[in-house]
């Protein structure tokens, strides 16, 4: 693959504003922190296989207003392919889900993933399970076209995005926790939303 | 599950604040899934497993909104692998409420493992359980393990035994 990781999140950081996202793990961590500076606080980093998707899913049951993105990986869908059947049957109006389709387990040294065979598509098992709009991004000007249709569709939304396995060199190390990360997610939801989610202790 | 059961999770869950539960559906609590689908004021997700369902609850919780996840105890064998990551790395908070599978009285002999394992799992994730038996407890004990898991931001469960279930 010659579509870079990085180059799709620049592209997709450019269309975000008020939006919330939960971010895969791995390599894309640091890629989704300097690609998307303005995004930080909107972002949870987290590092949790197989619970992205889920996330998101469930941040946009909260909140229906609002845009929600789901940035997952080939690894982190395959390890919880049944999240496709729930949001198909969901159907939330406000969920839309990149996954970064690298055909490895990057973060551990690039051992293939199901999908490196060419025989595994996950959009098309996205499709089987009954979400219609379920594509498959090989280069960057199918990437910007999905995203921009995914960002305003009213029904789930799921972009796979074959990337190259390259990470993007020269970037700053994210170095905060996932307890960290959370709590400036969830002050960021608060403020934005005007609500309390972690509030105070009662003293009583 | 005789009414005055359903009865008392329903209440115990709004009075916790709970809009959403996410559910698989286990023989033991057959009669509470279509109560909480008819209810107006709780949406429910059926899940495929109960880690997702955990993971969504972990979601949920993001919001701002409370989520409950309602389960047989072997989905706790399932759910171990996010409920780690969420709360042991993270403190997100997921609530649980559990039909005890393989308690003493258990006559299957497939539900055997769900009793034995359910304790030392919840141990091993550090999350405190309190196990009722009586239908006056249900209520309380759903509102302590939010009170608790709000304070603590890690998870919680209550295992509903005995005759409630059987």
């Amino acid at each position: 693959m010659t579509m870079t990781r990085f180059d799709c999140m620049t592209l997709l950081a450019e269309k975000l504003s008020d939006e919330l996202v939960i971010v895969s793990l791995g390599a894309s961590v640091d890629e989704w922190y300097n690609a998307a500076p303005h995004m930080r606080e909107a972002s949870l980093f987290q590092q949790q296989l197989g619970c992205v998707t889920p996330q998101a899913f469930g941040l946009a049951t909260g909140l229906p207003h609002r845009r929600i993105i789901s940035l997952d990986t080939d690894g982190g869908m395959l390890f919880n392919l049944g999240i496709l059947a729930t949001v198909a049957n969901e159907r939330p109006r406000n969920l839309f889900t990149v996954v970064w389709d690298n055909e490895c387990y990057q973060s551990i040294g690039g051992p293939p993933t199901h999908t490196a065979k060419g025989i595994v598509s996950i959009a098309a098992i996205a499709r089987g399970a009954g979400i219609e709009h379920a594509y498959t991004a090989t280069t960057v000007e199918e990437f910007d076209k999905h995203c921009v249709a995914g960002l305003a569709a009213d029904e789930p939304y799921v972009l796979v995005a074959k990337v190259s396995s390259a990470v993007q060199p020269g970037i700053r190390r994210k170095h905060s926790d996932g307890r960290e990360d959370k709590y400036i997610f969830v002050r960021h939801v608060e403020a934005t939303e005007e609500i309390t989610i972690m509030g105070p202790s009662e003293h009583n | 599950m005789d009414s005055s059961t359903v009865a008392a999770v329903i209440r115990g869950l709004k009075r916790a604040g709970v809009s959403t539960v996410c559910y698989l559906p286990d023989s033991l609590f057959k009669e509470l899934y279509p109560a909480l689908d008819a209810d107006p004021d709780i949406r429910t997700i059926q899940v495929t497993n109960e880690g997702e369902g955990a993971a969504i609850c972990g979601g949920i919780f993001l919001s701002g909104k409370r989520a409950a996840l309602i389960m047989e105890n072997s989905g706790l064998r399932a759910s171990v692998e996010p409920l780690a990551r969420m709360g042991l790395g993270a403190g997100i908070p997921v609530i649980m409420l559990m039909s005890y599978r393989g308690e003493l009285g258990e006559n299957n002999w497939w539900a055997v493992p769900h009793g034995i394992t359910m304790e030392p799992i919840l141990d091993a994730l550090r999350i405190p359980y309190r196990i009722v038996r009586e239908v006056d407890s249900v209520e309380r004990a759903i509102t302590d393990a939010f009170d608790w898991s709000y304070a603590a931001y890690h998870h919680s469960a209550v295992a509903l035994g005995g005759g409630l279930v059987r």
